[in-house]
């Protein structure tokens, strides 16, 4: 579920963690836990590596506390000292990680598959047919939770860094500045990641409802 | 169908999503609003993504292990805000 926080409410929430507040505390566990504890796996060799990083973050959040000041957002905050902890680690695991090997090899890559376009006479470079067209069929069919697993299996295919800034801008509704800030990539490769992973998980979709319509027609 | 000639689907589909991110410079976002006016494939695939992100926004947050839950409460009250 997407949650937009403002400055006014993290310098809140900041208070209740403060004065001891646990279920302040563990409503921010639950919001980034998930999320935390794959963006550590990325940098360590082990789940269990990837654990204790995460628990070694959210000490060095605790200790840190008292110095934030609400530049960033408090969630942005928290994975840079994730990011930071499971980097440490990582180095001293003798773990290098090239960023390629995150991000995916494929950026570069048409997301479209080259046979849709023409490619000789006046109109070359533009559709030899129509896309298929399931613009109506979610709505004909918002309850199938099908579909949520066809988006879901599309996303758990995504090499890490593609699946994770999705799953932040996606899912938990993130800007597009709090997911470089948190996961420390620039700006260029929010976005490069992003168009990917969407247009992926646009052809997954469009795969599942041209079966279904042709499960549909064989009937 | 009548497409400007300045930029194919081929090329447009690519930049779609920095489109709704509004991402785009000026001079690129007036050619694929251009486009998308005559283009019935590239306006479907816009909606097409739009409908992605709004799908994928309908996807159930996981959860924390109780176990990883419990060790971090720990945490928590072993921990003493400085004063």
């Amino acid at each position: 579920m997407a949650t937009i926080r403002t400055t006014a409410d993290d310098i809140a929430l900041v208070g209740l963690l403060r004065a001891g507040d646990e279920t302040a505390f563990m409503m921010l566990v639950d919001e980034l836990g998930p999320s935390m504890r794959r963006v550590a796996r990325m940098y360590v060799s082990t789940e269990a590596v990837a654990d204790e990083v995460v628990q070694e973050a959210w000490l060095g959040v605790l200790r840190g506390l008292n110095g934030f000041e609400g530049r960033s957002s408090l969630r942005t905050w928290i994975f840079r000292i994730l990011v930071n902890t499971a980097k440490t680690r990582g180095q001293r695991e003798s773990r290098n990680v090239p960023f390629a090997s995150l991000a995916g090899d494929d950026l570069d890559a048409p997301t479209f598959d080259p046979g849709a376009f023409l490619t000789v006479g006046d109109a070359q470079g533009h559709w030899s047919t129509l896309p298929f067209d399931w613009r109506g069929m979610p709505e004909e069919r918002a309850e199938a939770t099908e579909t949520m697993h066809v988006v879901g299996g599309a996303i758990a295919m995504l090499p890490p860094m593609q699946a994770e800034v999705i799953r932040l801008r996606d899912i938990l509704g993130w800007s597009s500045e709090e997911v470089r800030n948190a996961l420390d990539i620039t700006e260029t490769n929010q976005r490069v990641l992003l168009h990917p992973a969407r247009a992926k998980v646009r052809v997954a979709l469009e795969d599942h409802f041209r079966s279904v319509t042709e499960a549909g027609a064989g009937a | 169908m009548s497409v400007d000639a300045s930029i194919t689907c081929r090329e447009v589909v690519e930049i779609l999503n920095d489109y709704l991110e509004g991402e785009l410079p000026e001079p690129e976002r007036v050619r694929v609003d251009d486009h998308l006016v005559g283009c019935v494939g590239c306006s479907t695939i816009l909606e097409e993504f739009r409908q992605t992100i709004r799908l994928t926004g309908m996807l159930t947050v996981e959860h924390v292990s109780e176990v990883q839950r419990a060790t971090l409460l720990d945490a928590f009250r072993g921990w003493k805000a400085p004063a």
